[in-house]
């Protein structure tokens, strides 16, 4: 098995949790304790009433496309080969919004509001990256 | 106008030749701009007790002190002021807010804002360049640069409004039909460009094609403030600022409700802008609006109030924007084609400055009295705008 020569997630403490969960193929956010509001990206306090206190809660990894791009110029060489590739700004049902590339669709296809569902690649031993799929 | 902006005024500017590369060091750009700026004002070196910004002599010798204090070593003078702004494309055109507040409260007298941008070293003026991918987890393993944000606001617009690929060319056509009159852009000698042009260009982030973005080049730019006492005895009419207001509303676009309007709910900057100025977008006779992608103007004159929410593409294609029409915008030829060196705000406020002075040129807008700049920061998420007007 070839390397993987693209650039892997850099978790730290706040953010650990949430690549542990792709790893184990499950959508995280956090979600306050004190009001119920789902964030993400992590964040150490919740910015609508300021608590400290969260949970990590399961999203069900559907949702749709908000918006995207296709790349067609690589922002990195190990991206090189890839191009051109879809990034898209997904809104999960609960309403939080993640990017990520789609994958399973030929890139003409990509459309705003197209129905997506996360899907998971383990990219070696270590680390695994969610991406997302047409549902 | 608030009482403490009365009290200053922008009394010179200067821009270097702008080009791919200039093939020089930044240190030498800088001092040139530095003394360009001051020969405009009719001030020297001795002048200055403030600067702002950016200073690329930090780099040189043994790369230590604050950046007031290495310009006074450098320029053997002495200043009471040193300030930054830290948002990258806006730093410098921020930079003259920070310049205004130290005059209007006394604690400088004349203030340099500079930017100077050629490789190597000292390049951008704080801030991420968004170019490349390396260190942030939610985007770099997805092969997402932040560049890439301006192709999802751009389909998400064209899908909430129908605004047209034709009409984003159309914001890179008119802004090269500028630079053409415009003897230091660095499309000056490019000739025209057409719609067919820019749609034909290859793409580069889905729906913005090469022509849609900005180029990547070096050049750097100086403006002097001073009190509005001084400014009486200069050479040029006084440049006063009637309105200046900032919006900060996230980080990154996870966060934003909306990324078809930026500037806060609703142009918030220029709301308080045009407030504090005591004018309306009705009273603008030229302005310059962030370019870096062809959508940015798009979003920023109807976040202005320029046009309608959604309306951004057909006002640029109905040829409002244009040299001759109802609100001029970027007549030097935006970050598109005149430049996009380092932090491109300050082009924004040279021009405006020259067009109020009447020295633009052919491609000066007649009797231009009140101009206005808006910017946007590197992901959009931040916001100011800008109403300057002649004495
Ligand atoms: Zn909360």
């Amino acid at each position: 098995m070839s390397e993987y020569q693209k650039p892997l997630p850099t978790p730290t403490e706040l953010t650990q949790p949430f690549w542990d969960g792709v790893r184990e193929e499950k959508l995280l956010v956090q979600k306050c304790s004190g009001c119920g509001t789902l964030r993400h990206i992590p964040k150490p306090w919740c910015a609508n009433c300021l608590s400290d206190d969260y949970t990590w809660s399961q999203l069900s990894g559907k949702g749709e496309v908000y918006s995207y791009t296709i790349m067609h110029r690589a922002p990195a060489t190990s991206f090189q080969t890839e191009i051109p590739y879809a990034v898209a700004l997904v809104e999960l049902e609960e309403g939080v919004r993640m990017i990520s590339n789609l994958v399973g669709v030929p890139i003409e296809d990509v459309k705003i509001g197209m129905p997506v569902k996360v899907v998971y690649e383990h990219v070696n031993d270590e680390a695994a990256l969610f991406k997302f799929a047409p549902a | 106008m608030s009482d403490a902006l009365k009290k200053v005024a922008i009394v010179g500017v200067y821009e270097s030749a702008q080009a791919r590369r200039l093939n020089r060091t930044p240190e030498d750009l800088y001092k040139e701009i530095v003394l360009g700026a001051l020969n405009d004002a009719g001030l020297t070196i001795k002048d200055v007790d403030g600067v702002v910004g950016g200073n690329p002599l930090l780099n040189e010798g043994e790369g230590r002190g604050m950046p007031g204090s290495v310009f006074a070593e450098y320029f053997g003078t002495e200043l009471r002021y040193s300030g930054q702004a830290l948002t990258a494309t806006q730093a410098p055109a921020l930079g003259i807010l920070h310049a205004m507040e130290a005059v209007a409260t006394g604690r400088a007298s004349t203030v340099l804002v500079a930017m100077a941008a050629a490789t190597p070293g000292f390049g951008v003026a704080g801030g991420d360049s968004g170019q490349s991918v390396s260190g942030d987890q939610w985007l770099s393993p997805f092969g997402l640069a932040r560049v890439g944000y301006y192709g999802m606001f751009a389909h998400r617009h064209m899908h909430e409004y129908g605004t047209t690929p034709e009409q984003l060319a159309r914001v890179a056509v008119n802004h090269r039909k500028h630079a053409l009159l415009n003897p230091n852009a660095i499309m000056h000698d490019r000739g025209p460009i057409t719609v067919s042009d820019v749609l034909g260009s290859r793409m580069i982030y889905d729906p913005l094609h090469l022509l849609d973005c900005s180029p990547v080049n070096e050049g750097g730019g100086a403006i002097i403030v001073t009190t509005e006492e001084r400014a009486r005895s200069l050479k040029h009419p006084a440049i006063r600022v009637l309105g200046f207001a900032e919006c900060y509303s996230a980080v990154d676009i996870f966060h934003l409700p909306s990324i078809t309007a930026f500037d806060g709910n609703g142009g918030q900057s220029g709301r308080d802008a045009f407030a504090m100025a005591g004018v309306t977008p009705n009273d603008i006779d030229v302005a310059q609006i962030s370019d870096h992608f062809s959508i940015s103007p798009i979003i920023e004159l109807e976040d202005l109030g320029f046009c309608k929410k959604g309306e951004g593409g057909a006002f640029v294609e109905s040829g409002a924007v244009e040299l001759g029409g109802k609100m001029p915008i970027n007549t030097n030829g935006g970050y598109l084609s005149h430049s996009h060196a380092g932090s491109p705000g300050i082009f924004d406020i040279i021009e405006l400055v020259r067009q109020l002075r009447g020295e633009a040129g052919e491609r000066q807008v007649p009797n231009a009295r009140i101009g206005l700049h808006h910017g946007v920061g590197a992901t959009y998420i931040s916001a100011q705008t800008a109403i300057l007007a002649r004495d």
